[in-house]
């Protein structure tokens, strides 16, 4: 619940989850069109996310 | 032009809705008192406060204003940032800082009164409550209409919803909230528009099919600029230097409280000033992401069909589209919604941000100041609730007023304007010369204001303006705007330098922490150069200086 107050943290947690919104979007829709830059949309805000996340689990920043 | 949404890009606007509002919720418990809700307690990291400072800008006008203008004058908008905007952050953080945090002032008006009088602080916070206000309004209007544009959204519902969100964070978790939450947009807005760039610029052919795309004359940043016909900004490099560079830009970042106050609420002086310094780092590469946009539109309306912007009513080519028509062209569903929830994010940051200053500036600066001198914590902390609640209701009144008279809305904006204009001479003076008195700031600020009506009302520019009679025409509305801020700064300053010698200056013992000249300086030299307000600036400035040699 701590974790919540780090705004690294929250702002990790909602790409994470717009990230995986998109790739499962892209899983759920095949190949059709414009797909790939969903994945690719998906891949970069994801990874965005957990470096954010990651961020968090260090010490405080000033 | 109308976009089609489907149920993955409602259902990512409908996740970044719950993020705002669950911001404004966890930060509830934290505030308790009238300083926690209005000034953060002073206690915001120094990473916040800079994403803040510069994201508490990047609202909607920046957003898309900034691409329809790379669309309309090319590269030549970024002198708003490489000339403006990162100068004026210097002098703030290097400069000005010291006097708005050392003072203990909570807010600009605040300094106002410390530094001249009470009749000077009220003028400032009255105009100034106002202006955020209906420019909370203004931002309301707009989003509404784009909404209703491109997605065939309801007028009232996008009001409504938008306000209502607005309202539920700022509400709960006041200052504090707004400002996690800008920091939050700050990084939908980059990483929502990144991706259109860099496949729009790829679609364009590189920065190759840009060269060969567009005309030669919007891919400078000083070329052309010897005369005002010679550029598609219709912008002399006097007016573009003084009006733009010096005047708008110093009197917007330097003394605007709804920026200036991000920096206010950090933990210590140093991180105050360093505040618009780190915030300078993004500023100047922003154009990658709002102007760029405009200029790679050019390149594909050469290249391809369908990138024709829309016109609007009265049959001119509606540059404001530039945005949207990318993100329908470009993003398919999903991704799109993204970029959609970056637009509305622009909206709401650029609202928020006005609300939070004009509640702070009502409670302090005029309910404390003149309805309610000393009553307790909790009490302003009511008080600034009950502001925020009435901020929003008059925005949206705003927003509705603007639907049925357009004219009134841009006649508002145009006052607001003469209101600004002059107010940088009155802070620089006041800092820089302690002879500066408080009746000379005063009638300065008037003097100034009504110079810049003045010469609104002697010059036209595309057909506007000039309802007095019309002693000269300027080449663009950007022109006129810059020259009539000129004229307002050196009518505020002659008439400031004039009264303030015809009256009595307050004792020097009165003005230390205030003046430049009587305030002991401080020695940063033994820091480690990040720490360095004058290290960074620098630094900052080089990279300006750089940029501006590389895109001549």
């Amino acid at each position: 619940m701590k974790r919540l107050y780090d705004l690294r943290f929250v702002i990790g947690l909602f790409f994470v989850v717009i990230g995986v919104l998109l790739l499962g979007y892209v899983l759920l829709s095949g190949s059709a069109e414009g797909m790939s830059i969903n994945k690719w949309g998906g891949i970069l805000f994801l990874s965005f996310g957990i470096f954010m996340v990651a961020l968090s689990l260090k010490k405080p920043v000033e | 032009m109308n976009l089609q949404l489907n149920g993955i890009d409602y259902l990512i606007i409908a996740v970044y809705f719950l993020f705002v509002v669950g911001i404004g919720f966890l930060l509830k418990k934290r505030i308790k008192t009238g300083n926690d809700f209005l000034m953060s307690n002073r206690s915001i990291p120094l990473w916040i406060t800079s994403l803040a400072f510069i994201s508490a800008n990047l609202g909607a006008q920046e957003v898309l204003g900034m691409a329809a203008n790379g669309a309309k004058y090319g590269l030549y908008t970024a002198h708003f940032y490489w000339l403006g905007a990162a100068l004026a952050m210097i002098f703030l953080g290097v400069f000005m800082m010291p006097f708005y945090y050392g003072s203990k002032a909570r807010s600009v008006p605040e300094y106002l009164k410390l530094r001249f009088d009470e009749k000077t602080r009220t003028f400032n916070a009255l105009t100034f409550a106002v202006m955020t206000v209906f420019s909370s309004g203004v931002s309301l209007y707009a989003l509404a209409i784009l909404m209703q544009t491109i997605l065939g959204w309801d007028f009232s519902l996008s009001v409504w919803t938008a306000a209502g969100v607005v309202l539920i964070y700022t509400f709960l978790g006041g200052l504090t909230s707004a400002v996690y939450n800008e920091v939050l947009q700050f990084f939908l807005i980059v990483l929502g528009i990144a991706p259109l760039v860099f496949i729009g610029l790829d679609k364009a052919g590189g920065v190759e099919g840009i060269i060969q795309n567009v005309e030669n004359a919007k891919l400078h940043l000083w070329k052309g600029m010897d005369h005002a016909s010679h550029n598609p900004m219709g912008v002399d490099a006097f007016s573009l230097v003084f009006g733009l560079g010096f005047v708008l830009a110093f009197g917007y970042w330097c003394t605007d409280f709804l920026v200036v106050q991000r920096a206010m609420i950090s933990r210590n002086l140093n991180a105050a000033q360093r505040t618009p310094l780190i915030a300078a780092i993004p500023k100047i590469i922003m154009p990658a992401i709002v102007i760029l946009p405009g200029i790679v539109l050019l390149a594909l309306q050469n290249q391809f069909p369908g990138f024709e912007l829309p016109k609007n009513d009265a049959g001119e080519v509606n540059y404001n589209m530039t945005l949207p028509l990318l993100l329908s062209k470009i993003y398919p569903n999903g991704i799109l919604g993204v970029g959609i929830t970056a637009l509305i994010a622009s909206f709401m940051s650029g609202m928020a941000g006005n609300v939070t200053a004009f509640n702070t500036v009502w409670t302090y600066d005029i309910y404390q100041s003149h309805i309610k001198r000393n009553a307790s914590e909790k009490h302003y902390l009511y008080v600034g609730k009950a502001t925020t609640v009435a901020g929003i209701l008059i925005s949206i009144a705003t927003a509705y007023l603007a639907k049925g008279f357009n004219s009134i809305m841009d006649l508002l904006q145009l006052v607001f304007s003469f209101v600004n204009a002059p107010l940088f001479a009155t802070f620089f003076l006041g800092m820089f010369w302690k002879r500066t008195t408080g009746h000379g700031a005063f009638w300065g600020l008037l003097a100034g204001t009504g110079a810049a009506a003045l010469m609104h009302g002697l010059t036209v520019a595309e057909g506007k303006g000039g309802w007095i009679t019309n002693i000269h025409e300027f080449y663009s509305g950007t022109s006129q705007a810059f020259n009539i801020a000129a004229v307002a700064f050196i009518v505020c300053f002659i008439a400031t330098v004039g009264i303030s010698l015809v009256t009595k200056p307050r004792p020097d013992d009165q003005l230390v922490g205030l003046v430049y000249s009587l305030t002991p300086k401080q020695k940063d030299k033994a820091k480690i150069w990040y720490k360095n307000p004058l290290w960074l600036g620098v630094i900052v400035l080089v990279a300006t200086l750089i940029l501006n040699i590389i895109f001549y």
